[in-house]
């Protein structure tokens, strides 16, 4: 764990968690994993502030726990998973595309609460959503419960491990720990509940929802008497799922650039139909042939068999080898596909370096990166002959990205004692390592916006704290019916240039948001990278 | 008894080195002293040593180095009236440019070879320039180094650098020129492409131009007083590979076609990039050149950071 991603994790868990948990979060990430006592000693916080903390954090995936031999429980925090805070926004907006409002609704309620039984999550989604309706119509409790299967067959939620059903002697003490396991069958099945029932209004002025609420008090109350039949069975977001979503999305749309917009269609059907087949990390999805695709092509594109052959065949040929070809069957008559996706994640990383290369230091620099990456290693020399630039600026840039660390040099001697008048020096370009520098900067970054955000917000403290209030005045105004006059009394309360200040505030912090999820776009992009040439056999 | 002197008869100077000229011309790859002491057997060291001087002050003779030792050769009688009036060593260091070719030689060169003096070098050279008999030539990866050739000789390639050097000076508004042209001709042929709305094959087929294409294309639009060849085109095409605007496939060509090199042919096609800009640089801590020194409580920190604060006003 670097210095920045500890920084980033501390920011992070601090913004979401507050003070205490941000405290222990950091002492976990920076010592790795410790005891209960060694918590408690540490921190100098009490035994019971670390248990309600260690609590909030593994319900939230972010610390996990585990049985050491000798007897104690030994807890560790996962910095990987407390850095993901940084992208919910962005799978909440996914599953908004993807299964509208409602979808939206069920992974922002699992995300805040880490893990949570299907009927509280139904319950709460559809008293959300009642309440953004018009007066009169309700949330059916069925239409929430399809949406949240229909989540789960297409694996973006999974169940929590569960304590296993072990006939244990009386005689034997259970262990202090419980180990959980789950089933790989079991992991995205949904359990049969019958949820009957509709969400309801917080509003507690509208009469007839009273009445509809005496009605249902009643069965509610019976409900709450008992267990919910889906009790012990949690769930929770499946992170990697997304992560492969937003892999497919960033594939699709470098080939819709690259060539055009039937051409992105296809490649998205191809990697929806391999979805549920190819594990997150695997180097190539499953071999297609192109009927399947045919038959599976979304229904407005209405593309002859011989025009979707061709396309294919340009997919397979185009120097960026996204999609190749894996034989022939049936006689020649169908093409077998499939998509490379760790060349795939290699080229979005690599194009992504060298849009860095090319806002910071200029176009030129861009080429002569371009340059190295494809000739691998050249001489000084060589490096002004390809890319035609005049050898006093070729030298001044190359030396420029030297000493940022995207170029090193590589020395060759002629003689065994290295003389550099007889020595060749070689420039090259080292992706992995490029792009690790440029993930610890990302993170750098982030916590750099988090922290002017929080400045921002600070600075202005005095000002939001009057609007506040001044709101709340006016809500209490308007709820006993008081007077236009006397509401714009009060509203003139807040003068212009304040309200200008205001303004400016809201819009920064706005601008400063935007941006954290610009680079955690970027993040992505390099993670992904540097995780799938490390799991390489 | 009275000693008989014997008189060594003392031949004729012009006899020997006639004699040895002869030889010269029956072995024309040279002749070592070996192979006239041979010849003349009664003729003695010191004679035969100022015959050959004598051919060789009057350029009838060339004396070269081979790993057996000194060798004689003939010399070309062309050559021999020419340097009539010049003394032995200037004739020394035209022979020492006349074998550099056409890469020239530097005058620190001609120095270590023929072992003579940098002021006598520099008075030679001086001469030799006057007699219209070599010239200068500015070398263009060291531009205070100077070349010396033969006068009617044409510089070679590697110093005076082709087409993309006039006078020492890399032409970089040239080749920029040149860069922004062919990168139009290739979209507009993609775009052409594009709007035929044809099956994909033809499509693509259609957007790509042969380097031959793009060479026509250019000698046609005039923009270059030098006289272009293919290779300079293809050098500036792969100037547009590597900023990633253009793509290159090889396909194999009928010999014959026109433009195929050995049977292959270079096709070019415009293309648009891979992603859009990034989103670190999107933020101003992605081009900060500060950011190393930046952190909390510092003198640059994100609290009072001056780009964050001009960003933040767009």
């Amino acid at each position: 764990m670097t210095q920045a991603e500890i920084k980033l994790c501390s920011l992070l868990l601090q913004e979401h968690f507050g003070e205490i948990v941000e405290k222990i979060g950091t002492y976990l990430i920076r010592t790795g994993t410790q005891p209960l006592r060694m918590i408690v000693n540490d921190t100098g916080l009490s035994l019971d502030q670390v248990k309600k903390a260690l609590c909030v954090l593994i319900q939230h995936n972010l610390v996990t726990y585990q049985l050491q031999k000798r007897g104690f429980v030994e807890y560790e925090a996962q910095c990987k998973r407390v850095l993901r805070i940084l992208r919910y926004p962005r799978y909440i907006y996914t599953a908004k595309t993807l299964y509208n409002d409602t979808g939206e609704l069920i992974v922002e309620e699992l995300l805040l609460n880490g893990k949570m039984t299907m009927s509280a999550v139904v319950r709460k989604v559809a008293d959300r959503l009642t309440e953004t309706m018009e007066d009169g119509k309700t949330m059916d409790y069925a239409d929430v419960s399809s949406t949240f299967v229909r989540l789960a067959d297409t694996h973006f939620v999974q169940r929590c491990p569960l304590v296993p059903e072990a006939a244990e002697t009386p005689e034997v003490p259970p262990p202090p720990a419980p180990t959980l396991v789950i089933n790989e069958k079991d992991m995205y099945a949904v359990p049969k509940l019958n949820l009957v029932g509709k969400g309801k209004r917080r509003r507690s002025c509208d009469e007839d929802e009273n009445h509809e609420h005496k009605a249902k008090k009643h069965k509610k109350d019976g409900e709450d008497a008992e267990p919910p039949p889906d009790d012990g069975i949690y769930w929770q977001v499946n992170i990697d799922r997304f992560h492969q979503h937003f892999r497919d999305q960033g594939i699709v749309s470098a080939v819709a650039n690259r060539m055009d917009q039937t051409s992105s269609e296809i490649v998205r059907t191809m990697l929806r139909m391999s979805e549920v087949t190819t594990s997150s990390s695997a180097p190539y999805t499953q071999p297609l042939s192109s009927n399947e695709i045919f038959r599976s092509l979304p229904a407005g594109y209405n593309i002859v068999k011989q025009v979707l052959d061709q396309y294919l065949t340009l997919l397979a040929d185009d120097p960026l080898e996204f999609v190749g070809k894996s034989g022939d069957s049936g006689g020649g008559m169908y093409t077998v596909i499939c998509t490379d996706l760790h060349k795939a994640l290699a080229s979005l990383a690599t194009a992504t370096l060298e849009s860095i290369v090319e806002e910071r230091f200029g176009s030129r620099c861009a080429r002569i990166f371009r340059l190295l990456l494809r000739k691998k290693h050249l001489e000084q020399k060589q490096v002004e002959d390809f890319a035609m630039i005049p050898a006093k600026e070729a030298k001044d840039m190359l030396y420029k990205m030297l000493s940022e660390n995207f170029v090193s040099l590589q020395e060759i001697p002629k003689t065994p004692d290295h003389a550099p008048s007889r020595t060749f020096y070689l420039y090259t370009v080292n992706i992995l390592s490029s792009a690790r520098m440029l993930l610890h900067r990302c993170y750098k970054s982030v916590a750099n916006l988090i922290e002017r955000r929080q400045y921002e917000t600070k600075e202005n403290k005095r000002l939001l704290e009057k609007s506040q209030r001044v709101e709340a005045i006016l809500a209490s105004m308007q709820a006993t019916g008081a007077e236009d006059v006397q509401l714009q009394e009060i509203e003139e309360m807040i003068t212009a240039p304040e309200r200008q200040q205001l303004e400016n505030l809201k819009r920064n912090v706005n601008k400063i948001d935007a941006s954290e999820n610009q680079v955690d776009e970027t993040i992505f992009v390099l993670e992904s990278f540097i995780e799938s040439t490390l799991k390489k056999p | 008894m009275a000693e008989v002197k014997v008189k060594p008869e003392v031949p004729d100077p012009a006899d020997i080195e006639n004699r040895i000229i002869e030889l010269c011309h029956q072995f024309p790859h040279g002749i070592t002293d070996q192979v006239i002491q041979n010849d003349m057997p009664h003729m003695e060291a010191q004679q035969r040593a100022m015959a050959i001087n004598r051919l060789l002050s009057m350029g009838q003779l060339d004396l070269l180095r081979s790993n057996a030792g000194l060798l004689y050769r003939i010399k070309e009688s062309q050559n021999a009236s020419k340097m009539k009036g010049s003394d032995n060593q200037e004739k020394l260091v035209y022979q020492i440019i006349e074998d550099a070719g056409n890469k020239g030689i530097w005058s620190r060169d001609i120095r270590y070879k023929s072992n003579l003096p940098l002021t006598e070098i520099n008075k030679i050279l001086k001469n030799l320039e006057s007699k219209k008999l070599i010239k200068a030539v500015k070398s263009v990866a060291a531009s205070k180094k100077k070349v010396y050739m033969l006068y009617n000789l044409q510089p070679d390639r590697s110093v005076t650098g082709g087409a993309w050097y006039s006078d020492q000076d890399f032409e970089s508004e040239f080749v920029e020129v040149l860069n922004q042209q062919c990168f139009k001709f290739l979209q507009s042929k993609a775009e052409a492409a594009r709007e035929s709305k044809q099956n994909p094959m033809i499509q693509r087929n259609s957007s790509f131009a042969s380097s031959h294409e793009v060479w026509k294309y250019i000698c046609e639009l005039g923009i270059s007083k030098v006289e272009l060849s293919m290779e300079d085109i293809e050098t500036i095409l792969n100037t547009l590979i590597y900023d990633g605007k253009v793509e290159m496939t090889i396909i194999a060509a009928k010999e014959g076609t026109v433009g195929s090199v050995d049977g292959q042919m270079k096709l070019y096609r415009a293309v648009s990039p891979l992603i859009q800009p990034t989103g670190l640089v999107r933020t101003p801590c992605g081009l900060c050149p500060v950011f190393d020194d930046c952190h909390e409580g510092g003198e640059i920190s994100p609290s009072n950071c001056i780009y964050m604060t001009e960003w933040l006003e767009f």
